[in-house]
């Protein structure tokens, strides 16, 4: 009873994720590849969520012992990826706020 | 019109009299200030310098891309990347500038390995520089006995080409790949440099590896 409360608050809190995601998709917050990014994300947790086993047969096809040995590689992998994007994201915004300044530097002495 | 670009970042007791030589070598001298919290500022502007100032301390990469920015809008024939802390001797311009018009070369590199005029600090000489050439040789630039030398004069196709991404320290080693990927012509020549405090130690050296790597992906 207990597990099925937690699978359908989960399920819940997923489908406010997706819903979340398509409506910053909708205010042109997110891109494209982002944007499936994450409602792939979201689906695939739901669906080990309902479905553990389904992380157990993934494993065996690509030789991994358990299913939950595969979803702990797959998070670390997301968990890496996700930094590096955002140290991406961060030194983008450096250079935009060095050409904020830089512009600022130079009009002021005109 | 030779201009020279002196980033400075709380130089407020030497960045004065480095202003005041300069001016007898040069037409102009640009001051860029990083977001200095002393008197820089009012040092520079007293003994004659034009100043431009940051409103966020970007780093020094950041403060001679400004310089070279206004140094583009002016036309400048030739530039000179000088330092505000008074390390380089004023008496070096002229020879550079004149080896540089020789051998019709389109940026001169100082560097402090070619006479015995400097007195490098044992580590720096013997671990940090070495290590310094060594990450240059990774990353592919042009082959430079000193590879860490504010000291450089541009001429007009070198300032247009070069445009300096790194904002903080890594700015040394982005200009000589620049030098290389739009196949400047360069020189060395030698300069002396006076040690007022001990500039990067290994700390600095593992941020700009670390900003070049990063560098690479934003491109």
């Amino acid at each position: 009873m207990l597990l099925l409360l937690f699978k359908i608050i989960f399920a819940l809190f997923s489908l406010s994720a997706i819903l979340t995601v398509w409506q910053k998709k909708q205010k042109t917050l997110l891109g494209n590849k982002a944007t499936f990014f994450w409602i792939v994300f979201w689906l695939a947790l739901t669906l080990v969520v309902f479905w553990p086993n389904s992380t157990q047969i993934l494993a065996d096809y690509i030789g991994i012992g358990r299913g939950v040995d595969l979803v702990i590689y797959v998070s670390i992998a997301c968990i890496f990826y996700l930094i590096f994007k955002m140290n991406l994201k961060i030194e983008g915004l450096k250079r935009d706020l060095t050409d904020v300044v830089r512009t600022e530097s130079l009009e002021s002495k005109k | 019109m030779f201009i020279a670009i002196v980033p400075a970042y709380n130089e407020e007791k030497r960045v004065g009299g480095v202003v005041k030589n300069l001016l007898s070598h040069v037409d102009k001298v640009v001051v860029v200030d990083d977001k200095s919290l002393d008197n820089t500022i009012f040092e520079a502007e007293k003994n004659g310098a034009f100043v431009l100032k940051h409103n966020i301390n970007l780093g020094q990469g950041a403060a001679l891309e400004t310089g070279h920015e206004y140094a583009r809008k002016f036309e400048a024939d030739y530039v000179l990347h000088f330092d505000g802390d008074g390390q380089f001797v004023v008496d070096d311009i002229v020879p550079a500038l004149n080896r540089l018009k020789e051998t019709n070369s389109d940026i001169l590199f100082g560097s402090r390995f070619l006479d015995d005029r400097t007195n490098l600090p044992f580590l720096k000489k013997y671990f940090i520089l070495p290590i310094g050439r060594f990450v240059n040789k990774i990353f592919g630039v042009v082959p430079l006995k000193d590879s860490q030398n504010g000291f450089r004069i541009l001429n007009k196709k070198a300032l247009e080409k070069i445009v300096i991404t790194q904002n903080r320290m890594a700015h040394a080693t982005e200009i000589m790949g620049l030098t290389k990927e739009h196949n400047l012509k360069f020189v060395e020549f030698p300069v002396q440099v006076i040690y007022h405090e001990y500039g990067q130690g290994m700390s600095g050296g593992f941020k700009i590896v670390r900003d070049l790597i990063w560098g690479k992906f934003l491109k």
